[in-house]
């Protein structure tokens, strides 16, 4: 591979290293296999609510593990990727250490995940139901989605995966589906497709041969 | 405007070699990383990737050091505060010549 194909005059180094990280980061498809993971999860949630009634123990314990979720992944995530790498994967994707994380960052995403999660939890445990706009939540949900794995991922998989969700969001929004039942449809959809085709590049990358990490 | 452009001349041979640029780059980018991680990512071969490093190290921008995580052998690489200062003033260079 040509070192100097990577560089582009435009950019400056940092662009330049973001860029290059951002592709080593998506190389192993371990982030697309933890958000398929996610998703699946939070589909079989959103399930439970389709299936139980609201008050019911098991609607309630759905409402929990949605919060939950929203409160522990923005962080436990890539923690898990960077532990599973570290532990399975150092031949072939070899070790980075990051930069330790804005502190001021983190607390704002525990901030805003922990209100979103609350106040989610609390409408559906409260059995509130936003019937009318329905369509525009599943609509906006998957644009929304869509939008930020494809300009977040900077690969054609999360460009593909990102059009997919937005697509699937727009169908669900017309098809007249109740909203627990579109976010269960929409989330398992995506979160299938993000499983298959992260499990897809990491079966390739397991069969690669592995490169010998040492310096003259 | 000219004197910015003039000071393109105090720029760091070293550093502006692409490969090199892009190696000091990842590694102001993060706290430390392996050699196979710098390989990967930049898309250097092994051979190239060694030169390029052992250039950096000479110059002192560049901290290597052979170590073990587990059974693995790491070699791993770090900028120094040297090379911090020196890609530091080679940003500052480039953007004021553009």
């Amino acid at each position: 591979m040509s070192d100097s194909s990577y560089l582009h005059t435009s950019e400056t180094p940092d662009a330049i290293a973001k860029r290059l990280m951002q592709k080593a980061h998506n190389r192993d498809g371990l982030p697309e296999i933890a958000l398929g993971v996610l998703f699946l999860f939070f589909a079989g949630l959103e399930g439970l609510q389709v299936v139980f009634l609201p008050g019911s123990p098991a609607y309630r314990a759905s409402s929990w593990g949605l919060m939950l979720l929203c409160l522990t992944q923005p962080l436990a995530l890539p923690w898990t990727i960077t532990q599973v790498r570290r532990r399975f994967l150092i031949d072939k994707v070899g070790y980075v250490a990051l930069k330790p994380v804005n502190r001021k960052l983190s607390a704002t995403i525990i901030g805003l995940a922990f209100v979103i999660g609350a106040a989610a939890a609390f409408a559906v445990s409260r059995g509130i139901e936003i019937s009318s706009p329905s369509g525009w939540i599943l609509a906006t949900t998957g644009i929304f989605g869509g939008a930020i794995a494809a300009f977040g991922g900077r690969s054609p998989r999360f460009a593909i995966g990102g059009v997919s969700m937005a697509a699937a969001g727009i169908l669900l929004a017309f098809s007249g589906v109740s909203l627990n039942m579109g976010l269960t449809i929409l989330f398992g959809f995506t979160g299938l497709l993000s499983f298959v085709s992260g499990s897809i590049v990491f079966l390739i990358l397991l069969r690669q041969p592995t490169a010998t990490g040492e310096i003259g | 405007m000219s004197t910015k452009i003039q000071r393109l001349a105090e720029i760091d041979r070293i550093i502006h070699e692409p490969a090199r640029l892009m190696i000091v780059a990842l590694l102001a980018s993060v706290e430390e990383a392996d050699f196979q991680y710098l390989r990967q990512t930049a898309g250097l071969t092994q051979g190239n990737l060694s030169t390029h490093l052992s250039k950096l190290n000479e110059a002192g921008y560049v901290a290597i050091e052979k170590t073990f995580r587990g059974k693995y052998p790491l070699t791993m690489c770090r900028l120094t505060e040297h090379g911090k200062k020196v890609l530091d003033s080679y940003r500052t260079i480039i953007k004021g010549a553009l």
